[in-house]
């Protein structure tokens, strides 16, 4: 049986759906079988960071309400053969969700798949406490910036009190992802540390991601970043990837990076 | 970043500032269920008795957070 991680933040915009599918791929690259979902009902959008919007021919309301097979709206990627993708609905809003045939689709997806990855909509939408009710596992998405912060305490306050682990007297573990962290910004003092903001949420730290031009690039060619080797995002997401597989991977720290002016000089020494 | 020598860094203030709004969110929320409580209670004490009222307070005293159920019986 597979286990199910719900990928979460307060606020959107945060880069939640880059980072389901970045992780998702990269744990599909350690040789993981994983199925990412999109649960933002109405909001499609993984399939476009995937290159697979022109691949979906049944969602995943197709599967719950209309007898769909699921093997039949799963789409495998080429980008590796672990990964499959199961798009959400379009048409339809967020009202169509009810528990039971989340839990029986959750339930089919976890017999083929170790990992199943579940792309949550933001924490203040409805919808979203659909997306953590049978999570095992929680990924928040914050950026370094205030809103993102204190949205995201209410989202965690609600994966508390409404998931069915917490329910059943046990617990959903949550981990913290950092992302577009600007080092420069840090180190001048204009941004959040991010020990700072660990203490604010008191949540484990599962990754940083620094703030990168190439995400852009990325989501323009429907390739995820994770695929670019020079890419340090890419590379952030990997050893989160790595980490979610089980290895223990050294954290390397995106803030005090130096860049620019400085990094020039340092290597002309090197 | 005018003044170098007295002002705090503004990620500084982020940080005070979210220190204190979360904590009062956290307590403006941490009992999201008090309203389904309150009816099951009342449910519960008519099994046996009648209830006209039913009052439920919450109280932090230093690091404890406390209920208080206050109930008005009919008489």
């Amino acid at each position: 049986m597979g286990i199910v991680i719900a990928v979460i933040s307060g606020k959107g915009g945060v880069g939640k759906t880059t980072t389901t599918a970045n992780i998702g791929l990269g744990i599909a690259q350690n040789g993981k079988s994983c199925v990412v979902v999109d649960f933002d009902i109405g909001q499609r959008n993984l399939d476009m960071i995937l290159g697979l919007e022109n691949r979906v021919v049944y969602d995943m309301v197709h599967v719950m309400d209309d007898g769909v097979d699921v093997k039949q709206a799963l789409i495998k990627s080429k980008m590796s053969p672990n990964l499959s993708f199961l798009a959400a609905s379009q048409t339809k809003d967020k009202s169509v969700l009810n528990s039971e045939k989340i839990l029986k689709l959750i339930n089919s997806l976890k017999e083929s798949f170790e990992y199943v990855i579940l792309d949550a909509p933001a924490g203040i939408e409805s919808g979203y406490e659909h997306t953590i009710e049978f999570a095992d596992k929680a990924i928040i998405v914050v950026n370094p910036e205030v809103s993102s912060i204190r949205d995201s305490d209410r989202a965690i306050g609600i994966l508390d009190s409404k998931s069915q682990r917490v329910k059943d007297g046990s617990e959903v573990d949550k981990f913290l992802i950092i992302n577009r962290i600007d080092a420069k910004m840090v180190q001048s003092g204009e941004m959040l540390k991010s020990d700072d903001i660990l203490e604010i949420l008191s949540i484990p730290l599962i990754g940083k991601i620094p703030e990168d031009r190439g995400i852009i690039e990325a989501s323009n060619q429907g390739r995820p970043i994770v695929l670019f080797e020079n890419s340090k995002a890419g590379q952030a997401y990997k050893r989160i990837a790595k980490r979610l597989c089980g290895e223990k991977v050294d954290f390397v720290d995106v803030e005090s990076e130096t860049t620019g002016f400085m990094q020039k000089i340092k290597g002309i020494f090197k | 970043m005018f003044s170098w020598f007295n002002k705090k860094s503004s990620a500084q203030t982020a940080k005070d500032r979210l220190t204190i709004a979360i904590m009062s969110d956290r307590t403006n929320n941490s009992f999201p269920f008090l309203n389904e409580l309150k009816a099951e209670i009342i449910e519960v004490v008519k099994k046996y008795m009648g209830v006209k009222k039913i009052d439920i307070q919450t109280e932090t005293i230093d690091d404890m957070e406390a209920l208080s159920i206050d109930i008005q019986l009919e008489k």
